[in-house]
């Protein structure tokens, strides 16, 4: 177990910066969670971390040690890959005393740790199997193993689950959360998935484009959004945005007078989560006529036109998930019958709007 | 996937015409070796000879030297081999991971040196020896053909490394093997199949040579090679077919032999399970 500390890491390749000064400090037993868009430099930090691939600037301390420049052997980390990458040659309890095996660990005390671990796994029985011979399931957890077997200091685990059916997924989810229960070693998890960063992690880090957008525990990356990328990327369906100006702490949303933080004024972004829209009337009620209306038995997405004066700005690419284009959504929970075209009344909190500065994409409070 | 009749029909038609073209000239070898000399040029042919002449084989192996040829092919095929498997996987391994400066370049050298033709490199590498003083000893031979397998053989290679991924290495050596540790302990393992296929084509390269035979062997006939020693059989007026058929069998055996005792890693699906 041990404290992780990441300072300044750069890396390029050319005039690629892949990660710009990149600087994080995780506490003893954190399950920490790098997360953002593909490509924006998540892998490389773990393998950065791991001593894999080189930085080309910065420093990384393991529990106090310094290991910018140590061979990935020495590091006492251990690495779950996304393909798993067992050993195809050697039986499952083979590929999970490996790197005792390397570290000239006794042979029985091996066979002892194997077992135990297999056992946390519920692997026992696959013990003598290889690799070939698993499932999809089987194979991940055989890959957890062969990381617990040799008590590291610290867990990497690169989309560990992105390989497994939806439903797997959810259940490794819950394990891999247990296991770091169990074990408390730190963790630093990498996934695309906002979802399962938000289950997981003590603390998220949004990476875009080699840069740290926000760090912060789940609750806040969702409450607070530092930025408009940030509170784009987390909530599903994702946040909706609205264009408007601000004077003198109020602006317009709707036709209705909202207030707004001091500290906008002139052109503002206004961001507003589908859940955060009710339906019946409230603190800012407005009609609005939907286009579509997708139901979900208990719950029901609603998507309409936002009003011109408040169009969302072109700028912002909209999630990728849903097919909402300049279209806002709302997500009503027991709400009476909503048909297309048939105007309902809605209404919002402003207290929970999210203002941002549009030439900064920076929140402003 | 299933196939109307005439799509069958003509699949296992092609199959027995390919297989009848690839076959048949073995089977004439056979049938010219079995034959009495004088019945070889009859007309029509006949098909099986009437009296096989099993004995044929025993009294090549009293007359010729044939156990000393077919030594000296193995020991020059072994020696190239082993030459030339250890430069070609570290040299392929290279290729496939590393990029250095002019790596790129140094792969398409080693590329365009596979398409010369082997002979090219007869006169030259002659030249060498004899300065060298290796003319006549299995030195050269060996050293030859391995300058004829290693382009081949790297390159196969890197392919085949270039199937197995990367995190099976990084996976061992956070698991504390260093970078050649982990291609000995993981990779070579991993790449059985693919190392003995590489191994049993530079074996057939040597095997079936003559050219290097004939230009560095030919005044020592000690260290004669099976194919080498087959043509001193040819005699300038008279050639007993029937002899060169039979010893032709004998030298291609051991391929055969060698072929029988590799085929279990080169069908093996090794790599399979090691990811997704
Ligand atoms: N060896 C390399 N040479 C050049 N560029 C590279 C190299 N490796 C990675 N990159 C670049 O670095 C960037 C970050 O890659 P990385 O693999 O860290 O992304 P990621 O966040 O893990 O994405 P994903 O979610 O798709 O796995 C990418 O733009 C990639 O093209
Ligand atoms: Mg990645």
């Amino acid at each position: 177990m041990a404290r992780i500390v990441i300072d300044q890491v750069r890396k390029s390749y050319g005039a690629l910066h892949v990660l710009k000064d990149f600087s994080l400090d995780i506490a003893d037993g954190e399950f920490v969670v790098l997360v953002g868009p593909s490509g924006c430099g998540k892998s490389t930090m773990l393998k950065i971390l791991a001593g894999l691939e080189e930085a080309s600037g910065g420093t990384i301390r393991i529990g106090g040690r310094d290991v910018t420049d140590l061979a990935p052997g020495d590091r006492d980390i251990a690495m779950v890959f996304q393909n798993y990458a067992l050993y195809p040659h050697l039986t499952v309890a083979a590929n999970m005393g490996f790197g005792l095996k390397m570290r000239g660990t006794p042979a029985d005390v091996i066979t002892r740790r194997v077992q135990e671990a297999a056992r946390i796994l519920d692997v026992e029985h696959l013990l003598e199997r290889r690799p070939r011979q698993l499932s999809g399931g089987q194979r991940q957890r055989v890959a957890l193993g062969r990381a617990i077997v040799r008590e590291p200091a610290a867990f990497l685990m690169d989309e560990p689950l992105s390989n497994l059916d939806a439903k797997l997924r959810v259940h490794m989810r819950a394990e891999i959360g247990a296991l770091h229960q169990r074990l408390g070693v730190t963790t630093i998890y990498v996934t695309h998935d906002q979802i399962e960063a938000m289950t997981m992690a003590n603390r998220i880090v949004i990476m875009k484009d080699g840069e740290i957008q926000q760090i912060a525990d789940p609750e806040t990356m969702f409450e607070r959004p530092a930025n408009l990328f940030v509170a784009g990327f987390i909530g599903s369906p994702g946040m909706n945005f609205l264009s408007a100006r601000a004077q003198g702490g109020t602006t317009r949303l709707f036709g209705e007078a909202v207030p707004v933080p001091p500290g906008a004024d002139g052109d503002v972004t206004i961001g507003l989560r589908p859940e955060h829209i009710e339906a019946g009337p409230g603190a800012v009620t407005f009609m609005a006529r939907p286009s579509l209306v997708e139901s979900l038995g208990s719950e029901k997405y609603i998507y309409f036109e936002a009003p011109d004066d408040n169009r969302p700005p072109g700028f912002l690419k909209q999630s990728e998930e849903d097919q909402r284009g300049s279209r806002l959504i709302a997500r009503l929970v027991n709400a009476g019958p909503v048909r297309i075209g048939e105007n309902v009344t809605l209404s919002f909190d402003p207290a929970r709007l999210h203002v941002f500065d549009p030439a900064t994409g920076k929140a402003i409070r | 996937m299933r196939q109307s009749l005439p799509a069958r029909l003509f699949l296992y038609a092609s199959v027995v015409l390919t297989c009848a073209v690839l076959i048949f000239p073995i089977y004439w070898l056979v049938v010219t070796a079995l034959s009495q000399p004088d019945q070889l040029r009859q007309l029509p042919p006949k098909f099986w000879p009437d009296e096989p002449r099993w004995s044929v084989f025993g009294k090549i192996l009293e007359e010729r030297p044939i156990f000393l040829w077919l030594g000296n092919s193995a020991l020059a095929a072994l020696g190239a081999v082993t030459i030339s498997m250890v430069v070609s996987v570290l040299a392929g391994y290279s290729l496939s991971r590393f990029r250095v400066r002019g790596g790129q370049s140094l792969g398409l050298f080693i590329l365009t040196a596979k398409m010369l033709p082997a002979t090219l490199l007869v006169i030259p590498l002659f030249g060498i020896f004899r300065m060298t003083g290796l003319i006549g000893s299995m030195w050269s031979i060996i050293l030859a053909h391995a300058t004829l397998i290693i382009p081949f053989t790297t390159w196969m290679l890197k392919g085949y490394f270039d199937t197995i991924p990367r995190e099976l290495e990084q996976a061992a050596m956070v698991d504390g093997c260093s970078p050649l540790g982990a291609l000995f302990r993981v990779i070579l393992p991993v790449s059985a199949p693919g190392l003995a296929a590489t191994a049993l084509y530079g074996f057939v390269l040597s095997w079936s040579d003559y050219a290097y035979a004939r230009t560095f062997l030919t005044n020592a006939q000690g260290n004669w090679t099976a194919n080498l020693g087959i043509t001193t059989m040819k005699g300038e007026y008279i050639s007993n077919w029937a002899d060169i058929s039979a010893a032709s069998i004998l030298v291609a055996l051991p391929i055969l032999v060698v072929y029988l005792f590799l085929e279990r890693y080169l069908v093996g699906g090794l790599t399979a399970g090691s990811d997704k």
